[in-house]
């Protein structure tokens, strides 16, 4: 077990490692002149020239990376220009938007999944389970940002019932003071309900929009392992024992359906990391994802720099974790 | 049995079976089944996978049903517990227990019939135990199903006492392990130690045994003895293992083609067999008593298409009897009672009485 | 899923039909005909996406209106005779600018197939059938790759390489690679333990020869599904890194650029702009993922 887990970080450490080369070789190497960007096209050559040297681009390109590393791994992510502040600032400053909208977007996506992969295989309706195949595709295969503009259109603009592209709380709704940073907690944390639903509200399109892909994703695997798991012959000795059929589905199918799912993990926090990314800019969502794609507009990539290094990141920790879950969770693999 | 030997005392008697879904059963009988018949739908063909099958079962009986894969054995099982999954569907007919007649169509209903009445001990001990819950939860889950009134620790001591009655040792230690933790044996008796927590009036094996080694099987089947004799449970034993048959049952059951083609005591059917199927499927297995050499017989041609069943007797195609006769290809044969009074012996065939007549006075001259 | 036993019985039954077996490519075209006459998801799937090969092949012949030229009189038109598709702000046709939209999309997806399937089939097939250090040396590569959300990296590469179409497909393809040199690397693992490969080894074919003649074969079905698989991802992928601003540059008639064009009007009533090359990319990518899907089924009898 201790030896797994050795290798398991052993082996994560030498992805993250790999990942960060990769991600300073194209954002540090490549592009034409930094000192350009930042001082702007009216700068003189000699100040170019003197911020090239402060900002280190001299140096062997080896000694680069391990300035950027070493900044970065004590927390100095660089300077964003166009904000004038540290990317360390700007990131903390819009993490809780970012954390409360994938959330939500998360908790809808596992919800819907498991809802309706469980009506597709229960009954076996061909309609029912023809449909929830339907969504499945369609949810893969719609561009996030387009389905944003698609509900936004529809329910604010045509039906007027849900909130528009304006953030997180409506103008007129203060924030509710800061204990989590996350609106309906600290909302509710106050006992202010109508804040709390001013933030639910604003929350429903965008987390439905962000959810989307992880939903097509999580249902077309529980699905399948679902219907795998309801073959099998330990669901019909359970049966036998008396035992109703919905009991012995959310009993013994839904948890060895589960399992195989625990692995994905990764994959929907991708999808929710890039998503975030096109989904924000649509609903003018203040965080992370918006402003990397208002930092990507501004060619401000000190910002893009230190999403990307964060997002492999949290990529790889997500992966090991969920790696020895596994083992915690699966009697299986947890004893040999 | 034993008297059974004294054919020349038999008065012999044939009619027709007639079974009335109404039937009240008799007294000592704990399982009746009347007309069962199941189905199979898939994209318009449909499978009939039982075929009108009626029988008794007594208590502490052992019947044994006997047959090639696909003649319907574990279909059988499973209408009687309720159990035909869609596509499939128990299209008529009913299952007595114990004088009631089973809610076979309401499954809540049928949710208190199953693992307390009927346990069913399933085919894989393998695939049979859910690989994510502790042996313990799922021992305890059927006796938490039906005695709903006891605590924790009255089910956990209960659950001991099972492991302990099929020899599991250190049962109270072992409750807490996995099923991957188990053998194959081990299972198998987890198995049994389910399906007989409550002790049900009748117990339905398929293929117990079948994946296991010689030494374990034999284990296992002494295990089953031991218990339903205690229990006075009846045992319905699901097999292709003629010999297993042999050891264990009271009346063999065999099935062709989804039908019940002779129900016969353990020692008519051994001596000599009324069906042209039973006789050949006997003459397919080895047997030490009879060691002529040359090579073993196999039954020729192949097992009928479930989904395309000729009009008459589904055996004509390979039967050495039948094969070509007008009212074997035209008419399916009705079950013929034979034997005394009383006796097991029950055959689907246009020749039964014919051939058991030649065999009874065979076994007089002999 | 089970549905895929019956068409496959169907076209085979068909196929048993004909007679003496003559082998032309219009019996050929004949039986796939039929085939698909039993599989309506497959067959939907492939008449959407050889529609949109039509429409952006064909498209810009018969509607010959420019996607470039600037008309601000008639700007903000919504759909029409005239205009179909309506016009965007500054007045092009946006029919004309959908249709060499649809050109670049799958033109890109295209490239984007080929090109990775080249590269990550060559590192699959090369780990997988040799092994040793060069086996872990390329999955640690391709193991870097993967430490990234896909699109997240493809943004990086493009960051780095400086925005437009190629960068994006470049950024596209480097995060293809792994789906390809994965999967082909485990199929050949398991191919090359296969009986009917050792014999061959065994009757002295050399290593290239089996590759080419034994190996290569049997993967064709593997990578025409990762294919179809890859297209939609790389049209999807294109439109997001042309939506926030990493692809295609303004005047260039991109879906994704379009639909963030759209993106500022959608919501004071000239819902137009946006919904058509979304609605394009959602058709095109459905098209793929059902084409994926099917072809998963019929070709791997271990997926349901």
């Amino acid at each position: 077990m201790i030896r797994f887990m050795g290798v398991k970080l052993a082996s994560g450490l030498a992805a993250i490692f790999g990942a960060s080369i990769l991600a300073f070789i194209f954002l540090r190497i490549v592009p034409g002149n930094p000192a350009r960007l930042i001082l702007g096209p009216l700068a003189t050559q000699q100040a170019i020239d003197a911020q090239i040297t402060t900002m280190g681009l001299r140096e062997p390109i080896y000694a680069q990376y391990l300035n950027y590393m070493g900044g970065f791994l004590r927390g100095n992510w660089g300077f964003s220009y166009s904000a004038g502040q540290p990317v360390t600032t700007q990131v903390a400053n819009r993490l809780p938007a970012t954390v409360e909208l994938a959330l939500y977007a998360f908790l809808f996506a596992f919800i819907a999944a498991v809802v309706l992969a469980v009506l597709s295989t229960y009954r076996r309706r061909a309609i029912i389970d023809g449909t929830v195949r339907g969504l499945a595709i369609i949810g893969l295969s719609m561009p996030p940002f387009w389905f944003g503009i698609l509900v936004l259109m529809l329910f604010f603009s045509y039906f007027g019932i849900l909130p528009g592209p304006e953030g997180r709380l409506s103008p007129t709704t203060a924030a509710p003071d800061a204990v989590t940073h996350l609106y309906t907690v600290d909302a509710l944390l106050h006992g202010q309900f109508a804040t709390f639903l001013d933030a639910v509200w604003h929350l429903i399109l965008p987390a439905i929009t962000l959810g989307l892909a992880p939903f097509a994703f999580l249902v077309r695997l529980l699905r399948a392992n679902l219907l795998d798991v309801s073959h099998e012959a330990f669901i019909v000795v359970v049966r036998s024992k008396g035992i109703g059929r919905l009991w012995a589905f959310a009993r013994h199918a839904l948890p060895n359906a589960f399992l195989p799912t625990l692995t994905a993990a990764g994959l929907i926090l991708a999808q929710l990391l890039s998503g975030s990314v096109l989904v924000e800019k649509v609903f003018n969502w203040p965080g992370i994802g918006a402003l990397v794609s208002d930092s990507i507009v501004r060619q401000d990539y000190a910002v893009v720099q230190a999403f990307i290094l964060l997002s492999a990141f949290c990529f790889v920790v997500v992966n090991i974790i969920v790696d020895l879950l596994y083992h915690v969770i699966d009697p299986r693999v947890r004893v040999s | 049995m034993s008297d059974s030997k004294a054919i020349g005392a038999r008065a012999t008697r044939t009619s027709k079976v007639e079974h009335t879904a109404g039937d009240p059963p008799e007294a000592e009988t704990v399982l009746s089944v009347r007309h069962i018949q199941t189905e199979f739908v898939t994209r318009g063909t449909v499978v009939r996978a039982v075929r009108d099958v009626s029988f008794d079962v007594k208590r502490a009986q052992k019947v044994g049903i006997v047959g090639e894969s696909g003649s319907g054995k574990s279909a059988l099982a499973l209408s009687i517990l309720g159990l035909i999954e869609p596509p499939g569907r128990v299209t008529g007919g009913s299952v007595w227990l114990n004088g009631r007649e089973v809610p076979l169509r309401d499954d809540r209903r049928m949710g208190r019939v199953r693992g307390r009445e009927i346990g069913l001990v399933f085919q894989d001990p393998m695939t049979a135990l859910d690989p994510v819950q502790s042996i313990g939860d799922q021992v305890a889950e059927g006796i938490r199903r039906h005695q709903r009134r006891i605590s924790r620790k009255a089910v956990r001591r209960m659950a001991v006492q099972l492991l302990q009655d099929v020899e599991i040792p250190m049962a109270d230690h072992r409750l807490d392990d996995y099923p991957h933790q188990y053998s194959g044996g081990m299972r198998q008796r987890i198995m049994i130690a389910i399906a007989l927590a409550n002790s049900p009036d009748v117990l339905i094996a398929d293929e117990p045994t079948t994946a296991l080694d010689v030494i374990t099987q034999a284990q296992i089947m002494d295990l089953l003895e031991r218990l339903v004799a205690e229990h006075h449970t009846a045992v319905i034993l699901i097999t292709h293992n003629l010999g297993l048959v042999a050891e264990f049952c009271d009346v063999v059951q065999v099935m062709y083609a989804g039908r019940l083609v002779e129900r016969s005591g353990v020692d008519d059917i051994f001596d000599g067999a009324t069906h042209p199927y039973t006789e050949a499927l006997l003459r397919s297995v080895p047997r030490s008593d009879h060691l002529e050499s040359g090579p073993l017989p196999s039954i020729s041609g192949a097992p009928p298409n479930l989904a395309a069943l000729p009009r008459g007797c589904a055996f004509e195609p390979r039967c050495p009897i039948g094969h070509g006769r007008e009212v074997c290809i035209q008419e399916q044969p009705m079950p013929i009672l034979l034997g005394p009074p009383g006796a097991e012996m029950r055959v689907e065939c246009h020749f039964a009485s014919e051939r058991y007549e030649r065999a009874r006075a065979e076994g007089e001259t002999r | 899923m089970a549905s895929s036993a019956e068409p496959r019985q169907a076209a085979s039954q068909r196929s048993a039909g004909n007679g003496p077996r003559r082998d032309t490519p219009i019996t050929r075209i004949g039986r796939g005909l039929a085939y698909l006459w039993h599989d309506p998801v497959l067959a939907s799937g492939l008449a959407l996406g050889a529609l949109l090969v039509v429409v952006a092949a064909l498209g810009p012949l018969v509607w010959t209106a420019s996607p470039f030229a600037i008309d601000v009189g008639s700007s903000l038109q919504p759909p029409s005779l005239t205009h179909p598709m309506g016009t965007d702000s500054v007045g092009r046709d946006l029919l004309a600018r959908f249709d060499q939209g649809a050109r670049i999309s799958l033109a890109t997806g295209a490239i984007v197939v080929v090109v990775s399937a080249l590269i990550g089939g060559a590192i699959g097939i090369t780990a997988g059938y040799l092994g040793g250090w060069l086996d872990i040396l390329l999955m640690r590569m391709i193991d870097a790759i993967l430490a990234f959300p896909p699109l997240v990296l493809a943004m990086a590469v493009t960051v780095g390489l400086g925005v437009g179409v190629t960068t994006s497909a470049i950024g596209i393809i480097l995060t293809a690679v792994p789906f390809y040199a994965r999967l082909l690397r485990s199929d050949v693992i398991r191919l090359k333990a296969l009986p009917l490969i050792e014999a061959t080894a065994a009757l002295g074919a050399t290593r290239t020869r089996i590759m080419l003649r034994h190996i290569l074969p049997h993967l064709v079905s593997t990578l025409l599904i990762q294919a179809a698989s890859v297209f939609g991802y790389a049209i999807l992928s294109l439109a997001a890194l042309g939506f926030v601003g990493l692809g295609a540059q303004v005047p260039t008639p991109e879906w994704g650029t379009m639909i963030t064009n759209g993106l500022q009007y959608a919501l004071t009533g000239q819902w137009w702009i946006a919904l058509f090359p979304g609605l394009g990319l959602l058709l095109a990518v459905t098209a793929t993922s059902q084409i994926a899907d099917r072809g998963r089924d019929i070709f791997d009898p271990r997926s349901r």
